[in-house]
């Protein structure tokens, strides 16, 4: 009963903290109104354009694979949706480079906070923020036109909660490649454009490719088994192994990010 | 003569430079290849996807066609969006261009054979990219061998080259009026509408007719989309004479706003940082 509470204290501290910095970074980007604007009005454009091109695709070719047109559209959107979120909530990895070159890694190791948890989520991007809710709305509209029992929708969030964990899990091993190497950006590019070839369902792509993509860099149980799941194609089992999918990464994230946080040097600093 | 003769060492020692300063960044160069290939996949594999249902003809191409607009998306990208002067923007920005300007060269010319540079590397690294994915894929493609194609292809992609470096300039100048944008509207631009609407993401000739018909009154699909239709064969020959003829009209007017916008922005600046 204490253990229990005092999980939910650090819980609340950890809450408390993220709020804060969340806050410090919208406070940020208010100081540059012009650059918010542009960037926004930027990814608005982009989603329009991808989401545009697709509607005409799947309706002149009345979609493909066996997947009707809603199908193909809803892959589309449940890959926008957790890129964005992940995106939204992980933005501050792509600073996290510089932090290593000059040691100001330091001054996070010294704080009585855990380093990963400042790294990790210490500056959520408020555009993503901005872009969520409208990307829901598309997602639950769409959805809705594919007629999901309860368990279906059920599994999705499950399944898409999931995803998150693959994210988070992918952007841990980000940040440990990136004390060890010094290379972040790169490496945050390629797991970008890697996630974006789960654009459409995975099943697109001819072995061995679509084995790779499913298990070895798991963008396949990332976005294509939770849009699955909704409408319908997965049962019980494969979402029982898709979470312990999730789960053991996600675990195995972290012991490489001990085992790398052991090699930072502190040049620099 | 012998000072055309100078002139001419002068940007070929440039090239040279340029070139060796590719190398510089392996890695970065890698992986922007590795991009590359990645997108060309995602398209090859659609595109198996969509025909894997029987269909022998969508949107006006068989499956050889499609395919070859894959491959052929691999080389026309390299030769038309391989380009160093995006860098434009942050030497305004941060007030490097005052270096550039104290030199005896000329900025556009500079700018121009850089991207030439660049443009010859990743040529090089296309082709050998093309070769292996067709090794891998072994998919049918279409081998164009009618001359005039040919001949109205190398200039689609001349007209191409211009025009995106004429819009990758003009999206490099804003930061002279509003230097904390600094790749703001290149983002907007380059990454986005170009992206989109040049026919790199898709054919544009998936959208209605009404659509794909304004589209060609902009210059956007003359970088890649018209390219790649005049190789394909799928214009008649008053088609292509009518898209050179669009395509160096763009040339011309966004040459002269170009130019207008330069002229405007040196007035402006103020070389801060420096």
């Amino acid at each position: 009963m204490r253990e229990l509470e005092g999980n939910m204290k650090q819980l609340l501290y950890y809450t408390k903290i993220w709020s804060m910095m969340a806050k410090n970074a919208f406070l940020n980007w208010s100081t540059n109104r012009n650059v918010l604007l542009v960037f926004l009005f930027g990814k608005l454009i982009r989603y329009a354009f991808s989401f545009g091109f697709l509607y005409f695709l799947v309706r002149g070719t009345n979609g493909f694979l066996g997947y009707s047109q809603n199908q193909v559209l809803f892959f589309t959107i449940t890959f926008v949706l957790l890129d964005t979120v992940a995106q939204f909530f992980f933005r501050n990895v792509y600073s996290f480079r510089p932090m290593v070159i000059s040691g100001d890694f330091d001054l996070v190791l010294v704080k009585p906070l855990n380093a990963l948890f400042r790294i990790l989520l210490g500056g959520p991007d408020p555009i993503d923020l901005i872009t969520i809710p409208p990307i829901i709305f598309v997602a639950i509209w769409i959805g809705a036109l594919l007629h999901p029992t309860f368990f279906q929708v059920l599994s999705y969030i499950i399944l898409l909660l999931n995803g998150f964990l693959i994210a988070a899990a992918f952007h841990i091993f980000v940040l440990g490649f990136g004390i060890i190497t010094l290379e972040v950006d790169h490496m945050i590019m390629v797991y970008r454009d890697l996630t974006s070839m789960a654009r459409f369902p995975v099943d697109i792509y001819k072995q061995p490719l679509r084995w790779i993509l499913t298990f070895a860099i798991p963008i396949g149980i990332m976005f294509t088994v939770p849009a699955k799941a909704f409408e319908g194609y997965i049962g019980p089992l494969a979402i029982i192994f898709s979470v312990v999918f999730g789960i053991v990464l996600l675990f195995f994230s972290l012991k490489f990010w001990n085992f790398a946080l052991k090699k930072y040097t502190s040049a620099s600093s | 003569m012998g000072n055309s003769r100078n002139e001419m060492k002068k940007y070929l020692r440039l090239f040279n430079i340029s070139f060796q300063q590719e190398f510089a960044y392996r890695l970065n160069f890698i992986l922007w290849r590795a991009r590359n290939v990645m997108q060309i996949l995602i398209f090859f594999f659609l595109w198996d996807a969509i025909f894997s249902g029987g269909a022998t003809q969508i949107f006006g191409y068989d499956k050889a066609k499609i395919f070859t607009y894959a491959f052929a998306l691999i080389i026309v990208r390299a030769i038309v969006m391989s380009s160093r002067s995006a860098d434009v923007a942050g030497q305004i920005a941060n007030g490097e261009l005052s270096n550039l300007l104290l030199k005896p060269i000329n900025y556009f010319s500079y700018w121009l054979t850089r991207d030439l540079s660049s443009k010859f590397l990743n040529i090089l690294f296309s082709i050998f990219e093309t070769v292996v994915l067709v090794l891998i894929l072994k998919p049918n493609v279409f081998i164009q061998t009618n001359p005039v194609y040919l001949i109205s292809f190398t200039l689609a992609l001349i007209i191409a080259m211009f025009i995106y470096f004429t819009t990758i300039m003009m999206t490099s100048f804003v930061p002279f009026w509003v230097p904390e944008i600094v790749w703001g509207a290149q983002f907007l631009v380059i990454v986005i509408v170009v992206e989109f609407l040049s026919g790199a993401f898709l054919p544009l000739d998936i959208f209605p007719p009404t659509v794909y018909q304004i589209l060609r009154f902009t210059p956007f699909p003359y970088l890649i989309f018209i390219p790649i239709k005049i190789y394909l064969g799928n214009f008649d020959y008053s088609m292509v004479i009518q898209s050179l003829i669009i395509g160096t009209a763009w040339c011309w007017v966004l040459w002269r706003i170009v130019n207008y916008i330069w002229k405007k922005g040196l007035l402006v600046y103020e070389g801060v940082g420096r």
